[in-house]
């Protein structure tokens, strides 16, 4: 995966907000509720790395307490381009595990039940959201797992 | 869809927003801290509320049809846990009149729908109808408070309200009606029409 441009938080916070519906929730922030130096605020305190690949963003937060493990976000509905990101985490993170927290009825859903996640979860009501609480998944796959996809 | 939409404030609405603070009118409606704030203070202010102030105060930048910005709104005195804001508004000169009650009305939409906002706080100085008509907002108001401040060399008469759920629902209804109201007469002319 040698064609991702990685961006700073400011340039994530941007184009995050060219994508406001897909963006909603990514990584937990919400371009929104948020303004871009919120956002970029929020992604440098998680952490986070951002990737653009063509009109896709991908980001990942390791698990500060168990460092080969991720917690992943898209706004990508393409399940092979979260394949692909996860393999690139797995080859330059030593990544063997990864976590998604997925609002539901958002297109990331169909990425990541077609590359091997499991839903291991439901917070309800876990976000407010265009007048409503919105129920959110947690996303579960081992290395082993997205082998098998 | 709206006349007016409400995006966050960035660093490039910075200059109108200086503007507007600094206009004579504005000044005697809302707050005149400006004549005596040097340039440099109100644009560190301003950066300061973007960059670091964000859980506490939040300025929108309020876009009419053609995302031409008509004007700024602001929430302060932010209660996350009560779910409760402050809302002001300061409107563009040569916008005054056009956008008043859907600028209102986007706002508190954006309030609730989004941030989720079950209980808004406005205070208008009684001489403010930069926005809204003296009679609406005088219907609105709930508290009167005199000598509430004192802008361009006067003491100015704050009026208070708040905005729920339930008026948002109530207005939602009147809408809804007028609408239905508005439907029913242009039938029954194209009906005497025909």
């Amino acid at each position: 995966m040698t064609d991702l441009e990685r961006l700073d938080p400011p340039a994530a916070a941007a184009a995050l907000r060219a994508t406001p519906d897909g963006a909603r929730g990514f990584l937990g922030v919400d371009p929104v509720t948020q303004n871009d130096m919120a956002i970029a605020g929020e992604l440098t305190r998680l952490g986070a790395h951002v990737f653009r690949r063509g009109q896709a963003l991908l980001g990942f937060v390791p698990n500060s307490e168990q460092p080969r493990q991720a917690t992943v976000a898209t706004t990508s509905a393409d399940p092979d381009l979260m394949t692909e990101f996860l393999t690139f985490l797995g080859s330059y993170q030593r990544c063997t595990s990864y976590v998604a927290m997925v609002p539901s009825g958002s297109a990331a859903e169909s990425t990541f039940n077609g590359c091997g996640f499991h839903r291991t979860g439901t917070l309800r009501g876990h976000r407010y959201q265009t007048g409503q609480y919105q129920d959110v998944h947690v996303y579960f796959a081992t290395v082993g797992d997205l082998c098998r996809s | 869809m709206s006349f007016v939409t409400l995006r966050h404030f960035t660093l490039d609405d910075i200059a109108a927003r200086t503007g507007l603070l600094r206009e004579t009118r504005f000044q005697a409606n809302l707050t005149d801290f400006a004549v005596s704030t040097a340039d440099d203070a109100l644009l560190a202010n301003q950066r300061r509320t973007i960059a670091e102030e964000h859980h506490v105060k939040q300025i929108f930048t309020l876009c009419g049809p053609n995302d031409e910005t008509v004007g700024f709104a602001w929430i302060t005195t932010i209660d996350w846990r009560s779910q409760s804001c402050e809302l002001s508004f300061g409107v563009l000169p040569k916008f005054r009149g056009g956008f008043g009650i859907t600028a209102v009305r986007a706002a508190l939409h954006y309030l609730r729908s989004e941030l989720n906002m079950q209980v808004i706080i406005n205070q208008v100085l009684d001489h403010n109808t930069m926005l809204q008509s003296a009679e609406s907002l005088a219907a609105a108001s709930r508290v009167r408070c005199e000598f509430d401040s004192y802008t361009v060399g006067q003491w100015r008469t704050a009026m208070f309200w708040t905005d729920t759920e339930d008026d948002a629902r109530i207005q939602d209804l009147k809408v809804a009606q007028r609408r239905r109201d508005l439907a029913e007469r242009i039938r029954a002319k194209a009906n005497q029409a025909s």
